[in-house]
């Protein structure tokens, strides 16, 4: 099954990812920085993903593909 | 396909039901979602003389059109009713991840109409709806509510529930109350949590997982990307924040001028709005001593509110629903004076400013705490600092005894006692119950009704009229009076609407005093900011993209491509000059006088400050601009009640014989 990857270097934090998410596996708990800000940014937060993809199609900057949970990085 | 579900959920506490009803898609393409779809049917439903705290008052929670589409900075929810504080018109506003919710449970907005017998909260996931005891939550703050709801729904929904609650001051039918979210993220504004409380709705819990419409996607992303590439880059050099009180002296002294909007990003991302605190105390925007007193009596407290000094404070930033800024943060308290809480959310500089310049309060961790006090009870934070203002300048000229103020010495800058006050406040216990209705109740019960600074009702937001005349226009014009997020002068210097509007007049390099002059061209500037930040609100949009301006935030773009439609920016402006006139026939038809909406004396200049930037500013065409914008908007300039012809023109008339 696919899940996602991101590529947080061009992440916003928008958390447009997380909310499509229809059970929640997505949460904005990664803690990181954001060019000087420290931030917070999308990650699998529990075993629950379905590998839907919504996340993937509602990302605007791109962050988000889904891969074979084999191949995540 | 558009962005609309279509669909609204209406609620009836009074017999527990609540059903699902579909909108037809011209209300939609009328007054889009959010604050339009609730101006539309609050008019229509809510009868004339209805009590705001009665059965026949309908609380509504609506998300925007764009929220949900992939179009950035519309996370925005907004809470209306009939206002228990003005009598009129009412609505807050609120970012977090609720506004998406409403979508995903299938609806673009929930009515709640009735009165519970008992405390309830209304469960959704976008299969069933139901109400349910709330009784194991009554009496508990917004966070603790909030919490302990997830603690019992989280591990039974398969999506995590979003929470929308009142706090204990809604629950005690607080009239300055508002609703929370995420923590105590708080719509404050027009008493909107007592009427939540007033129904006995302790919450609304969303659990919906359902996928949110747009006509074209990839369209709407791409706008997106274009921004978030841009906003991404955007950082500051840390240091500035010790200046702010140096600037805002320049500032005063400055002309006024069209501005860059990305401006506006780079002061929130790197501190949000609380970096405005020592600037405006400078520049003559922010008020001081109850709006009587001038930088001088605030000397010392610049450097207090440093912006910096308080980022110091943040551990993690957070971003609203769809927002790339991320102006929110939470800050560590622990081993700060009055440290009863251990964390906050970052206050935004309208809670700095009511409780630090404009009580003369030098105690920054003592603001820290009341925005933690106050989040958490669900009180809003610009009413309640008006509120004590008046009590200190009161107590000050002996109106008030310390008896009275049950032993408080209220003393201008006393922490301490503020601290007490506003704690009672919260409670309703002694003094503060009185005070917790705001400043209008307070002063009739008191006296002291010329240090009591509200319009129609409400409390002003923390930005003087005398700095900036048409913000002073939009206080008393606006249908929910005082509030300070319709339009200013220096907001529009950086928006460009005439780029997007025909008849929108450029902004331009003036003196500021010809911001106090009664001119056609003022009145199509205010006129034009109202009608934009309608549109905005019906769009879900942040005032932050309004900021911004037009070329970085497109709205009109992104609404084509949500919408699948193809209008110019005129077109968009007439649905905000729609939802405005709306508005004002709610005012109308619950025999609120537009006219009644006065700026107090003391913000027109009388008595006129004797040094400062504002030194011996008066505005006497003040009355004469709110007329000037009457006219601009179709409405009758001496009452303010929208004329048959502009009901017409707007196809009002129409719109209100469309039944749901």
């Amino acid at each position: 099954m696919k899940k996602p990857v991101f590529d947080y270097r061009n992440c916003v934090s928008c958390g447009i990812c997380a909310q499509a998410c229809p059970v929640s596996a997505l949460g904005m708990k990664k803690e990181g920085k954001s060019g000087k800000y420290r931030n917070v940014f999308p990650e699998l937060i529990n075993d629950d993903c379905i590998g839907c993809g919504q996340c993937a199609r509602a990302c605007p900057m791109e962050v988000v593909t889904m891969e074979e949970a084999g191949d995540a990085g | 396909m558009t962005s609309f579900t279509g669909r609204i959920l209406c609620v009836d506490l009074g017999n527990g039901t609540a059903e699902s009803r579909s909108v037809p898609p011209e209300v939609y393409e009328a007054v889009l979602a959010g604050k339009g779809l609730e101006a539309w049917y609050l008019y229509k439903h809510i009868p004339a003389g209805a009590d705001p705290l009665g059965p026949e008052n309908i609380l509504a929670f609506a998300a925007g059109a764009l929220c949900g589409t992939g179009a950035f900075l519309t996370g925005r929810w907004t809470v209306a009713c009939k206002s228990p504080l003005t009598g009129g018109w009412g609505d807050a506003n609120c970012g977090g991840v609720f506004a998406p919710a409403i979508k995903q449970c299938g609806y673009d907005a929930i009515f709640v109409s009735g009165v519970s017998e008992t405390p309830v909260y209304l469960f959704c996931d976008g299969k069933t709806a139901e109400v349910r005891d709330a009784s194991a939550y009554w009496g508990l703050d917004a966070t603790e509510a909030e919490n302990a709801l997830h603690a019992d729904l989280d591990p039974v929904c398969r999506k995590k529930p979003c929470v929308a609650c009142i706090g204990t001051a809604g629950e005690k039918l607080s009239l300055i109350s508002g609703v929370c979210n995420e923590g105590g993220r708080i719509a404050a504004r027009s008493g909107v949590g007592a009427v939540m409380g007033s129904k006995r709705l302790k919450a609304v819990v969303l659990a919906g997982a359902r996928p949110m419409p747009c006509h074209d996607p990839e369209a709407v992303k791409a706008l997106s990307k274009e921004l978030g590439r841009k906003i991404v880059k955007m950082s500051l050099p840390s240091g500035f924040g010790g200046f702010f009180g140096l600037g805002g002296r320049m500032m005063g002294r400055m002309p006024a001028m069209p501005m860059d909007g990305s401006l506006a990003v780079y002061m929130f991302r790197e501190w949000g709005t609380q970096a405005n605190t020592p600037l405006a105390v400078t520049s003559g925007d922010g008020p001081i001593k109850n709006w009587g007193g001038t930088p001088k009596d605030a000397r010392g407290l610049p450097p207090q509110y440093n912006p910096d000094k308080i980022n110091k404070l943040e551990t993690l930033k957070y971003h609203c629903y769809s927002c790339p800024i991320g102006c929110g943060g939470r800050l560590d308290l622990r081993g700060r004076r009055y440290a009863a809480y251990p964390e906050t959310h970052k206050p935004e500089y309208e809670t700095l400013e009511s409780f630090g310049p404009l009580l003369l309060n030098k105690s920054l961790d003592s603001v820290l705490q009341i925005n933690e006090l106050l989040n958490r009870a669900g009180m809003d934070t610009i009413s309640a600092g008006n509120t004590v203002a008046w009590a200190i300048e009161c107590y000050e000229n002996g109106l008030l005894t310390k008896e009275q103020t049950d032993g408080l010495e209220l003393t201008w800058g006393n922490t301490e006692a503020i601290l007490a006050l506003v704690r009672k406040m919260v409670d309703r216990e002694g003094f503060g119950d009185a005070l917790a209705d705001g400043v209008k109740r307070a002063s009739e019960r008191y006296g002291g009704k010329e240090y009591a600074m509200h319009i129609g009702g409400q409390e002003p937001g923390m930005h003087d009229a005398r700095n900036d005349p048409q913000l002073g226009v939009h206080f008393v014009a606006e249908p929910a009076p005082g509030k300070h997020t319709v339009g200013m002068g220096m907001e529009y210097g950086a928006m460009s609407l005439c780029d997007i509007c025909s008849w929108a007049p450029p902004a331009t390099l003036h003196a500021k005093k010809k911001d106090r002059e009664d001119t056609e061209e003022m009145a199509l500037i205010t006129k034009a900011n109202a009608c934009y930040t309608m549109l905005t609100d019906g769009a879900g949009g942040c005032l932050y993209g309004v900021m911004m301006g037009v070329h970085m935030w497109k709205l009109v773009d992104y609404l084509n491509a949500a919408e699948g439609w193809d209008y110019d920016g005129d077109h968009y402006m007439e649905i905000g000059e729609r939802i405005q006139t709306l508005r004002q026939l709610f005012n109308v038809k619950q025999g609120v006088d537009p006219a009644s909406f006065r700026l107090p004396r003391r913000m027109l200049g009388w008595p006129s400050l004797s040094s400062g930037p504002l030194k011996g500013v008066t505005l006497p065409q003040h009355r004469a601009q709110v007329s000037s914008h009457w006219r601009a908007f179709g409405w009758d300039e001496k009452t303010g009640v929208p004329l048959p012809e502009t009901v017409k023109r707007l196809g009002i008339d129409r719109l209100t014989e469309v039944d749901v």
